[in-house]
């Protein structure tokens, strides 16, 4: 029995063919997983599937539904959690889900998944000022209400922390009933490798679909094969780290330097007693589930954010007294994407190369040294809202190191980037390390962290360990990062 | 009906805790009612001009005497025409009335005597009233004077009454007026935001992927800010008749019953700039260019329609406020006249249901791109 029967649909956007010619059948009763690089598709075809978009030909059934013709019929039997979930952020988490209780028409009965999103102590709390894991749980919990035959995720784990991503698999597992059919979109390959089955998806076409085990057994294998099928990533020189000039002569023992700072918003601690020394050329990460105060420890480094007490010092420039100054040194790419989306790709540059201070008569050389750098000159341009996401990253990240900066602030940079494209930025962050440029970076991804020279692990407001990454997971006796993360919070948690 | 009704009990919360429609709806009419109550005066403003007498008899002292004042007009008298003019450029006066040294020697001889009116042309209406009320002082005087035999007797004399408004007070007909712009600028501003929003937040397709159907997204949008947009009516109307004391001369019912096609009306125009942009500033930026300035500049509030152009006096006819202020001027002055209600009624009935056809059809859903 197949929940989904696609043949040869093609769907295309002005000139760009986002499905090309796909045919794809989707076992009921089965978890499917949807991977790919950006802009292969993924999201096209979910919502194809579900009658969102419109096909320009070939057939598509769904639950022996049309999803065009016959959309209302199929969206009775469907439970579908687009990327953005539409979480109303005015309203509380209750009221959430009695709307959505509403709209399937089905009776007011949250126990069980507030017992499982771990929500019931912040019903009334409102749904925009939830943590990004925890809104993503309740997103979650509204799709699956009533028990849908067929439910569709679109990348939920996206930028969520390591323990909600788990809470979220769990939820899935538990909630659905034995017959229901889940195609779940995701950028986490681990995930990927757990499931059913594994449809991969490359350039609007299915590249393999079958038995994620048959592809390889482990999780790290499973990786490499992806990776081979989307093309193979060929480990070559970073040329942006070839061409970064470290300028800064003066001899500092730590570049960053955290002194006990503090934010405090009325009595609740964002941040409390975080003190770290960052090495020249260290590659720093700070880790933690969402809402640790990871990104307000950030804002304060950079000087965005004033802290309560304590400060930070950047190359020795303390930003409570010189942020300017201090800021100056630094490149920093922001969580989301935060370039200009009107304007080309060069007109950022420029304009990124002037506020950091680039004089006038060397933007235009620098700018070009830069688009040649990284390989975005045919893309100079393009509007900057008209790329693919792996493009702005590295658009971001020009802009970020266009100063040539001895520090770089990366906040998670990799969120919702396609495997390829994280390999192919790691290379470039170590390799720009080893220039001597220090570097602090936040993520979710485990593997990631394991790059890192040291880590500070972050929950709750407070740094609970710090050290090496295999410091810590011996620490805990952990084989795998992601172990010893879970591990060291439940620690944390119960002193 | 539980799924719309779910739906309008969301977009009450949403209501509740995001402030800026509570201000749209109550704070804003409050301004808009104190502007035109004392920012626009629609009273002829009093007006000063300068005489310049070269003839000193008499008969001409009384004349100047004459021109002296009334309730909206100074004059001020001066020997030096060169002053005179330079007040005039600097507009401390509007004109000036030159009277020559042999005008009452011609007017003794039975010649036609000139008088010199010069007024400030920069001002157009104003200097129309200059004109006018120099006419009348000095056929006055004519009539009650001296020289009275030289005047042919009169055979018709107007005898002037105004009905509804016996003192000509504007703010009887501003405030009133002002209304349908107030009305007009909330209808669309409230709604203008909250289809795009969804779109913005992604919430829409959320929506569009449950049992949600296209009728009661459009009605999930009508109900609940047509509820709060007639609380902002019932509130304006209180400030007109309860704060500022214009008389009400119709049926409450009445005007609440043509005030909510109105409202109806005016919202359509913001549901479909809403659906049509999906996006929350150009929403807002094109609801006060397309709502607002017409509201005030082709509803006949501020301009009279008959003077506008043919094909512009067409264009107002599908503009919703043109018709309630016909009605709103009518049913506070007059009261109720039944043939005004009927057709502007009807006229509302038939522009709200357009656009609310226009709004259902152009609610997308499912996603046009991206």
């Amino acid at each position: 029995m197949n929940t989904v029967e696609i043949s040869h649909v093609t769907k295309k956007f002005g000139h760009l063919t986002a499905v090309d010619d796909l045919s794809l059948n989707i076992e009921s009763g089965k978890i499917t997983g949807l991977i790919g690089a950006d802009a292969s598709g993924k999201t096209t075809l979910i919502r194809l599937i579900i009658g969102m978009l419109r096909a320009e030909c070939g057939e598509i059934s769904v639950l022996g539904l049309d999803p065009v013709e016959q959309k209302a019929e199929l969206n009775r039997k469907i439970g579908y959690m687009p990327q953005k979930f539409g979480l109303y952020e005015d309203l509380t988490v209750i009221e959430n889900l009695r709307l959505y209780a509403d709209l399937k028409n089905v009776p007011y009965e949250f126990d069980k998944l507030l017992e499982f999103t771990s929500l019931h102590k912040f019903q009334k709390r409102l749904a925009g000022a939830l943590s990004g894991g925890m809104k993503q749980k309740l997103g979650l919990a509204c799709v699956l209400l009533g028990t849908p035959e067929f439910l569709l995720l679109d990348e939920p784990s996206v930028g969520v922390d390591p323990i909600s991503r788990r809470d979220l698999m769990k939820m899935v597992r538990d909630l659905i009933s034995p017959t229901t059919t889940v195609l779940w979109s995701t950028a986490y390959l681990d995930e990927a490798h757990s499931f059913d089955t594994a449809i991969v998806m490359d350039k609007g076409k299915v590249i393999y679909d079958g038995k994620p085990t048959d592809l390889a057994k482990t999780t790290e294998e499973f990786e490499n094969k992806v990776i081979d099928l989307m093309g193979g990533y060929k480990k070559t020189k970073s040329r942006i780290a070839e061409n970064y000039v470290y300028k800064h002569l003066d001899d500092i023992d730590y570049t960053v330097v955290a002194d006990n700072l503090e934010k405090k918003y009325g009595n609740f601690y964002a941040v409390r007693n975080n003190s770290f020394n960052i090495k020249k050329g260290e590659i720093f990460g700070l880790l933690g589930p969402n809402g640790a105060g990871k990104s307000t420890s950030f804002k304060m480094m950079c000087g965005l954010l004033k802290p309560t007490s304590g400060t930070a010092r950047i190359m020795g420039i303390d930003i409570k007294q010189d942020a300017e100054k201090a800021r100056s040194n630094l490149g920093y790419m922001a969580q989301k994407f935060s370039l200009y989306e009107a304007i080309s790709v060069e007109q950022n540059l420029k304009f990124f190369a002037r506020i950091y201070g680039i004089p006038k008569s060397e933007v235009k050389k620098r700018v070009n040294e830069i688009l040649d750098i990284f390989d975005l000159s045919e893309q100079k341009k393009r509007k900057t809202k008209d790329l693919s996401l792996g493009f702005k990253q590295k658009l971001s990240m020009a802009c970020a190191l266009i100063h040539n900066p001895p520090i770089l602030f990366l906040d998670e940079p990799t969120s919702g980037v396609d495997v390829l494209t994280r390999r192919d930025f790691w290379n470039h962050i170590t390799s720009l390390a080893k220039k001597g440029i220090t570097i602090l970076v936040t993520t979710h991804f485990m593997d990631e962290a394991e790059y890192c020279d040291r880590i500070s692990l972050f929950y709750k407001g407070e740094a609970i360990a710090i050290g090496t990454p295999s410091e810590l997971k011996k620490r805990v006796s952990a084989k795998t990062m992601e172990d010893a993360f879970i591990k060291l919070i439940r620690e944390s948690d119960e002193k | 009906m539980k799924i719309l009704w779910a739906l309008v009990k969301k977009e009450f919360l949403q209501i509740i805790r995001d402030p800026s429609s509570i201000i749209i709806s109550f704070v804003l009419p409050l301004i808009s009612v104190l502007i035109f109550m004392y920012g626009i005066n629609m009273d002829s403003v009093k007006v000063t001009f300068g005489i310049k007498n070269d003839d000193y008899s008499a008969e001409v002292a009384h004349l100047v005497n004459a021109f002296g004042g009334s309730k909206y007009i100074d004059s001020i008298v001066s020997d030096d025409m060169n002053d005179l003019t330079q007040k005039l450029v600097r507009s401390e006066i509007k004109g000036i009335v030159s009277i020559p040294n042999d005008f009452s020697k011609k007017l003794e001889m039975g010649q036609t005597a000139d008088l010199m009116v010069i007024s400030d042309g920069s001002e157009v209406n104003t200097a129309n009233y200059l004109q006018n009320y120099v006419m009348q002082i000095s056929n006055q005087w004519l009539a009650t004077g001296k020289y009275a035999y030289s005047m042919s007797p009169m055979i018709v004399t107007p005898v002037i009454r105004t009905w509804y408004n016996q003192n000509l007070n504007g703010y009887f007909f501003i405030l009133p007026g002002s209304i349908a712009v107030t009305m007009t600028l909330i209808g669309i501003l409230l709604t203008a935001l909250v289809i795009a929003r969804e779109w913005e937040r992604g919430t829409m397709e959320s929506l569009l992927s449950t049992r949600v159907s296209k009728m009661q997204i459009v009605f999930g949008k009508y109900i609940p800010y047509f509820c709060l947009g007639m609380l902002s009516t019932i509130f304006n109307l209180i400030l007109c008749i309860g704060v500022f004391q214009v008389p009400f001369r119709g049926n409450y019912i009445v005007l609440l019953f043509v005030s909510g096609l109105f409202l109806f009306s005016s919202m359509g125009i913001g549901l479909l700039i809403s659906s049509k942009l999906k996006n929350q500033f150009l929403a807002s930026q094109v609801s006060l260019g397309i709502g607002f300035l017409p509201a005030l500049l082709l509803s006949g509030l501020v301009f009279p329609i008959n003077s506008m152009p043919r094909i512009v006096q067409e264009i107002t006819k599908i503009l919703p406020p043109r018709h309630y202020i016909t009605f709103i001027e009518s049913e506070f002055m007059v009261g109720t006249v039944w043939p005004v209600v009927f057709k502007c009624s009807a006229l509302l009935i038939v522009i709200g249901l357009l656009f609310f056809i226009a709004v259902y059809r152009s609610t997308d859903m499912r996603l046009t791109n991206g």
